[in-house]
């Protein structure tokens, strides 16, 4: 299949900023690892020049081998207990004011790495301060309710997990990976959370219809998830499947107004938006402090 | 002063990048912030911006070649430093 062209809307400055290196240097100095590096973002510069970064925890490889996806994949090391005070002192020197905090899948691990983030969450807490609001961005933990329980406990902001796309394409996107556990994973956050606001995010452009996307939004609200994310599908390098189709603006807009008829409280649609893309807009005023 | 403009990191793993358009060619004046070159990677379009203000000595580099992090794209007169 041919690649196709890249259309006039995708189209992002690369600021030589000084703040982009600062950003670059604490991230490299503290020794942590970003998606916005690891997947290769081409929302960088923006969020490097803002201060912002997606911090990636329990390591860089990957146990699944999703077909949309530039992390590294492979039999992943040991989890490095050090990493939550790393991550933390990272937060800290950046000054954030909400930060997401995502992983690789660990299907090697008995809790999928949900005591890591439990801990994470905490470290954060001590070291940040009570006024940091905390974005939880979790794998499916294999559908393990009491490893979802685990990471709810303490009490993140924000919980989300990404359906990514509609079923129908998860066996060429997001093999490993099962539609319905991810609607189970996140219907428990909504009952389990205690306050917790649920989020997930999806990528168009791989051949997904309109009534697909209306039927997973529907299912998405029928779990109670309360946030949504919709950007463009852009692929990493050729060794990920192609884009079967750029969206345009005007199209991200519908689906914007699509989610909200839906009930949810918050949605970004548009092209370059990624489940953590200016995350801190969909905060709100009320977040401040451990979610009650 | 000669003012090197080499490309800028992308992202780590991001294997080159194509240029696709030049804003700019040799001998033209450029303003600190403008447009100065438009590259391709696999994911988006960027535009690299001029660090300084100045005029366009030598273009290194021509639309359709493949670029790497660090390589010297153009030189430009300026009396300006780079941020």
């Amino acid at each position: 299949m041919p690649t196709l062209k890249q259309p006039p809307w995708l189209k992002k400055t690369a600021h030589s900023s000084p703040v982009v290196k600062v950003t670059a240097d604490i991230l490299r100095d503290a020794g942590v690892s970003t998606v916005c590096q690891s997947a290769r973002c081409p929302n960088i510069f923006d969020c490097f020049s803002r201060r912002q970064a997606t911090f990636l925890i329990l390591g860089e490889r990957c146990t699944r081998r999703c077909g949309f996806c530039a992390v590294e994949k492979g039999v992943p090391g040991a989890v490095d207990p050090a990493e939550v005070s790393r991550v933390s002192a990272a937060v800290f020197h950046l000054g954030l004011q909400h930060v997401i905090i995502t992983s690789v899948t660990r299907d090697d691990i008995d809790d999928g790495g949900a005591g890591h983030f439990a801990r994470m969450i905490t470290s954060l807490r001590k070291i940040c301060g009570a006024s940091l609001t905390i974005e939880v961005l979790t794998p499916d933990f294999s559908g393990n309710a009491s490893a979802v329980d685990r990471v709810l406990a303490e009490s993140p902001h924000i919980f989300s997990h990404n359906l990514e796309t509609v079923p129908r394409l998860y066996a060429k996107a997001r093999c490993g990976a099962d539609y319905e556990r991810s609607l189970r994973v996140l219907r428990r956050a909504h009952e389990n959370g205690r306050g917790v606001r649920t989020k997930s995010s999806i990528m168009l452009g791989l051949g997904e219809t309109r009534a697909e996307i209306a039927a997973l939004l529907a299912d998405l609200r029928s779990v109670g998830c309360d946030m949504l994310a919709v950007g463009q599908y852009l692929r990493p390098s050729p060794l990920q499947i192609p884009v079967e189709r750029y969206i345009r603006p005007e199209e991200f807009s519908e689906i914007r107004e699509m989610g909200y008829t839906l009930g949810f409280t918050d949605v970004q649609s548009g092209p370059f938006v990624r489940s953590s893309y200016r995350a801190r807009e969909g905060v709100r005023d009320g977040d401040t402090g451990q979610a009650s | 002063m000669e003012i090197q403009v080499k490309l800028p990191e992308l992202s780590p793993g991001v294997m080159g990048a194509t240029i696709s358009l030049w804003h700019y060619t040799e001998d033209d004046t450029i303003k600190r912030d403008d447009d100065l070159v438009e590259i391709l990677t696999d994911k988006a379009t960027f535009n690299v911006p001029s660090p300084v203000g100045g005029r366009i000595i030598k273009r290194f580099v021509s639309e359709g070649e493949t670029v790497h992090t660090g390589d010297l794209l153009v030189t430009i007169e300026s009396t300006q430093k780079p941020l």
